[in-house]
């Protein structure tokens, strides 16, 4: 498996310093872009502790291959192990931030969004906390692999708001879940078996605030080089106003290749479907 | 001008532009903002304009008076300051230096934080009782149909491994089985299921699937010899 990478950040027209931050490691298989909030420097301050504590945990379980036990919090049942790694390095970080704002004054109120892409052999998870996101190109569809927490969303997912609504709606930057406002966070996680030629993008809400679902699949489909990919999309919100700090990362998958089939492994494979041909019509004929 | 936005229960229920140089929140009909429910004091708080400024004082109600958080006597009011009055939620949209409405550019303001842990608890009571009933949530099930187990498997994890090695959550036996032959995996957009190897075929109501492809309700599946068939099944919200 071959993995290409880029991430790129930028203050926007409008913002005066960049709250956004993120990292990307192609060993490790690890991306996260991070949207802070909080006056003064507290914002810019969230995001980076975040990232670099999601990163720092990760990798440190990933290393030592750490009992689940011995990570931070419950583990999730219906996660893999490294799933819970993801789930417990957020679950660690939001703790880190939301105990510095309430110990420091000028960290008061301080926290951020978090979208996190670990990508492996055989395997990919994908978690977020917040409104940044995190899409995937397969097959000519653009998926979202993440949840936004905000009241606009979780009032259409709940039934009570139209989707086309949602998008207008004036508190639809208003969140619900965040890192650093409570002691508890559950990110939402999801996990799957990567495939050839799977495009990502994680993204703050200062490219998805201008540009839409639509957009974003003819521009991921349209490149074929992430570091491009991100630069474009940056231009595209600075061209569109640039409103908010916008950070883009891109993360590209190829040669996860079937196996090439050997002829013995041919044979076996003519064996299994006649075998199954056989066995289906015994049970046909059985009753 | 600045306003307050009355939620409850994430909906907004009304708007309350400031127009007079001081407004009060209660249970009586005659405030200016009046919330008929029992954890409201009758005149709960008030704010007063005073400068550019904003000043909300709670009246020594009952149940107090919370800003973000915090139980406040007296605050001066920030855009985007969540107050808490009982179950209740006012939300301050103030009016930016050009005197423009910043919620009108709200957009292309800040990101917000609403809930705090005290108001999400207010919330998931409140939730029970007289809020929207939460749409179903859908849970994936897969039924044999090759008559090898009886009992449905619930797809509750986020990632299903099928095929004869032990740490499969559905082991399937047979002589080509993979590994792992398949993965099933929930996301945000639903189910899909994935070939992962081995030698036996992954199909898919008939057709032979070499990637990965969304389930649908009622989708037949197999696996060499094994048949199941996918649909999803409302769970009830806890």
């Amino acid at each position: 498996m071959l993995i290409k990478a880029s991430g790129i950040t930028d203050v926007g027209l409008k913002r005066e310093g960049n709250e956004d931050y993120f990292s990307t490691d192609d060993a490790l298989g690890l991306y996260v872009v991070a949207d802070g909030m909080g006056g003064h420097l507290a914002g810019e301050i969230a995001s980076k502790m975040a990232v670099e504590l999601i990163y720092k945990s990760f990798s440190h379980w990933m290393e030592s291959e750490a009992e689940l036990q011995d990570v931070f919090g419950m583990p999730d049942q219906t996660l893999t192990k490294k799933g819970n790694y993801i789930l417990s390095s957020i679950r660690l970080a939001n703790r880190v931030i939301h105990e510095m704002a309430l110990m420091h004054d000028e960290y008061h109120g301080m926290g951020t969004t978090i979208a996190v892409l670990a990508v492996f052999q055989g395997q990919v998870i994908a978690a977020n906390v917040g409104d940044s996101r995190i899409y995937m190109l397969r097959n000519g569809h653009l998926e979202r692999l993440s949840k936004d927490h905000t009241i606009v969303s979780e009032q259409v997912e709940m039934g009570i708001m139209e989707p086309k609504d949602a998008e207008t709606s004036p508190l639809k930057h208003v969140l619900t879940k965040n890192l650093g406002s409570a002691e508890f966070v559950t990110a939402e996680v999801f996990e799957f078996e990567p495939a050839d030629g799977d495009r990502f993008l994680l993204c703050s809400d200062g490219l998805t605030d201008l540009v839409n679902d639509e957009e974003l699949l003819q521009m991921i489909q349209a490149e074929e080089n992430p570091e491009v990919l991100c630069r474009n999309c940056v231009d595209e919100a600075l061209k569109r106003g640039g409103h908010d700090n916008t950070t883009v990362v891109s993360v590209f998958l190829s040669g996860i290749n079937p196996p090439k089939y050997g002829p013995m492994k041919r044979l076996g494979i003519f064996f299994a479907d006649t075998i199954t041909g056989v066995q289906k019509t015994c049970r046909k004929l059985k009753p | 001008m600045s306003r307050l936005v009355l939620l409850f229960n994430k909906q907004v229920i009304k708007e309350i532009p400031f127009v007079q140089d001081s407004i009060t929140i209660g249970r009586k009909a005659e405030n200016t903002v009046a919330i008929d429910n029992l954890a409201v004091s009758g005149y709960h708080a008030r704010i007063d304009k005073t400068g550019n400024d904003y000043i909300l004082t709670d009246l020594q109600s009952t149940n107090g008076t919370f800003v973000n958080d915090k139980r406040i006597s007296s605050h001066r009011l920030k855009h985007g300051d969540n107050v808490i009055v009982g179950k209740h939620v006012l939300l301050f949209i103030a009016r930016d230096k050009e005197g423009e409405d910043v919620s009108a550019k709200m957009d292309l303001d800040q990101t917000m934080m609403l809930e705090t842990a005290k108001q999400r608890e207010l919330l998931a009571k409140e939730q029970n009782k007289t809020g929207p009933p939460p749409r179903p949530r859908k849970v994936g099930i897969l039924s044999f149909l090759d008559g090898s187990r009886m009992e449905d498997v619930v797809l509750t994890k986020k990632l299903t491994r099928l095929g004869k090695s032990p740490n499969s959550e559905i082991r399937l036996s047979g002589l080509f089985m993979g590994a792992t032959a398949a993965t099933i995996s929930k996301r945000p957009a639903g189910y899909a299921i994935t070939f992962t190897g081995g030698m036996v075929k992954l199909r898919v109501n008939g057709e032979v699937m070499k990637g990965s492809t969304p389930l649908k309700d009622f989708d037949t599946i197999e696996l060499g010899s094994h048949k199941f068939q996918f649909y999803q099944k409302r769970t009830n919200p806890a």
